[in-house]
């Protein structure tokens, strides 16, 4: 499969110009303008292949918008390569916005006071796109994002959930091969959030666009997402599979011990103890190292125990982890 | 093209939506008509002509003016600028359409809206309480038409002009109120501009503004033609091609601007 996106040592900074206080503030903004550099994206690199759906994972202000905004051509890198579909995004936008579909989910496309049919039928000139394609799509996405009870209510009153659907919807009537989707789920509830990730599936798996989707939110990858890329501080953190980001950096395992006596120290070969209240006591150790029945045998030889439990190490524990310890970053 | 008729359909319905500011704004341009009325001829202190124009002219003045209002949006229009404002901007951007277009289009049903319910409306109300003057041929008439849509066409591009300051500074909305109110000055809005000193209509003519109201009255009153109709024409031309070559090179140094800075 050839790469649809190609994205190389791509960063955005922005200079932010510190605001002077008080009554002479605005005097002395006119002549020092002291400023600090973000680097909103910093260095990133990756590509992604026609028919992928990838989650972009990241913390508030990790740099997800700033990358799809460079990737749908409203921003311009201050330096690195991006080429989609052939075409560099900023340059000859018209041409290029025609080929794609986008959603921003803090912002709608559709007109404010307008029907939603309303702004869907004027999209249809701004595409383009000719009669028979048009209806074929909206009848399918009517039925499947279930827009049939809102298409006659202007956008202004709409639901978050109801107009991020209409807003997928108007993404796609003109047949985009390649759909990005800014936290498509931000702010829904758990129905709406299942509804729309089954349409995003759903669109991937049966028309094969692709998709590159940003969250905040775990679920939304767990549940989609094959590829996840992982971005903090504008750094690519880690790229790959979800499941084997779990085996190669969640690695510990939890062995959760209640002794019946209170012991005055306990030692354990080939675990750490992370944690202990009372008779209560917390154990991380790794797979690779010693299975859960043997550091079971090691410890009920030496002391009386209540009760176990083994738990396995959660996804959101490891994208924390790797957040807060930076555990991927390369040494620079 | 489809588009362009598309949008302008649903700028006119939109305007059509809206019947009691209509006919709010319908009397109040009424009243307003009425009163100017009563001050010019007061200023006529029983001459019968001043500046070449009759009482019944200066009359008829008055409601092309008040007419005229809502037609070329004379007090406000800051759509523009709100949109750049509240970041929809971005999201037109991310549609392959013409910018400049897409608010043409707007303003092309939202000005035939107001032609229709405010400015003939006005016109007729005139007629019926007031001896007003009308165009004497048909080729008078087809002048005034011709000179009406270029002066919509000036307005519709300098507003957009000033508009786009947006993109520049938060304070937009200043800047496009004080160049809101010059015009009402230089375009012979608030008087006609044969009623002003010399040197302050020259330098009215070194702004397209003469050339939108100023210029639709004299036609409709029949105050030019032959030559110096043809004069204000190619002049309301040249202004239009002026206006949207700056409007497009603002455009695109804007766009850039909010390419890199972010919005
Ligand atoms: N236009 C801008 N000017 C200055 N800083 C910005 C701008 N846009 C984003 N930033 C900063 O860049 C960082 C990344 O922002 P963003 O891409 O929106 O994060 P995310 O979408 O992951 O929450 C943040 O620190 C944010 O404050
Ligand atoms: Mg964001």
């Amino acid at each position: 499969m050839p790469a649809i996106i190609t994205v190389e040592d791509l960063n955005k900074h922005f200079k932010v110009y510190k605001h002077h206080r008080g009554i002479l503030g605005p005097l002395r903004n006119l002549f020092s303008r002291a400023s600090s550099l973000v680097r909103a994206v910093d260095g990133i690199t990756f590509e992604i292949k026609s028919g992928e759906l990838v989650g972009y994972l990241g913390p508030n202000g990790a740099g997800k918008s700033t990358t799809l905004k460079m990737l749908t051509g409203l921003l311009v890198p201050t330096s690195g390569k991006i080429i989609v579909q052939d075409q560099i995004p900023w340059k000859n936008r018209t041409n290029y916005v025609a080929e794609i579909g986008a959603v921003f989910g803090q912002r709608t496309t559709l007109w404010w006071d307008l029907p939603v049919i309303e702004s869907l039928d004027l999209l249809q000139h701004i595409y383009k796109i000719p009669d028979d394609r048009f209806q074929q799509n909206l009848n399918e996405f009517r039925e499947l994002l279930e827009l049939d009870t809102f298409l006659n209510t202007p956008v202004r009153a709409l639901s978050l959930g109801q107009r991020m659907r209409a807003d997928i919807c108007a993404a796609l009537l003109h047949d985009p091969k390649l759909l990005f989707l800014d936290e498509p789920t931000i702010g829904l509830d758990v129905v709406a959030k299942e509804r729309i990730r089954q349409f995003i599936q759903h669109i991937n798996e049966e028309r094969g666009i692709t998709v590159l989707l940003t969250t905040h939110d775990l679920s939304d990858v767990e549940k989609l997402c094959k590829r996840v890329m992982i971005i903090d501080h504008g750094k690519l953190l880690y790229d790959g599979k979800l499941h084997l980001l779990q085996e190669d950096f969640g690695g510990k395992r939890q062995l959760i011990v209640d002794f019946m006596e209170n012991y005055e120290s306990v030692s354990v070969e080939g675990g750490t103890i992370t944690e202990r209240d009372g008779t209560r006591m917390t154990i991380h150790f790794s797979s690779q190292e010693i299975t859960a029945s043997e550091l079971i045998n090691q410890l009920s030889a030496h002391y009386r125990i209540r009760d176990l439990e083994v738990r396995e190490p959660d996804i959101e524990t490891t994208i924390r982890r790797i957040y807060e310890d930076r555990l991927l970053e390369q040494p620079e | 093209m489809r588009l362009f008729w598309e949008l302008s359909k649903l700028a006119f319905q939109r305007q059509l939506t809206y019947r009691a500011a209509t006919l709010a704004g319908l009397a109040t341009n009424f009243f307003f008509g009425m009163l100017r009325a009563s001050v010019l001829i007061a200023l006529f202190h029983g001459n019968s002509e001043i500046a070449g124009m009759t009482i019944t002219d200066a009359i008829t003045y008055t409601g092309l003016t008040q007419g005229t209002i809502a037609f070329l949006s004379l007090f406000s229009w800051f759509e523009v600028m709100n949109s750049v404002y509240t970041g929809a901007v971005s999201s037109d951007m991310l549609k392959p359409m013409n910018y400049f277009n897409f608010w043409l289009a707007q303003d092309t049903g939202r000005a035939f809206a107001s032609f229709l319910l405010r400015g003939l409306t006005i016109m007729i109300a005139y007629a019926i309480f007031f001896d007003i003057t009308t165009p004497q041929s048909m080729p008078q008439w087809l002048a005034f038409f011709m000179v009406l849509i270029l002066a919509w066409l000036i307005s519709f591009s300098w507003r957009f002009l000033v508009n786009l300051a947006a993109f520049w500074t938060p304070n937009a909305l200043g800047i496009a109120r004080l160049a809101f109110i010059l015009s009402w000055y230089m375009s012979g809005f608030l008087f006609p501009l044969r009623f002003f000193p010399p040197w302050f209509v020259k330098l009215c003519y070194l702004t397209p503004f003469p050339y939108t109201i100023n210029a639709v009255v004299e036609v409709y009153l029949g105050l030019v033609d032959g030559q110096a109709l043809v004069g204000i024409i190619l002049a309301q031309v040249a202004w239009i091609l002026m206006l949207i070559l700056a409007s497009m090179i603002a455009l695109r140094a804007g766009v850039r601007r909010l390419e890199i800075l972010g919005g």
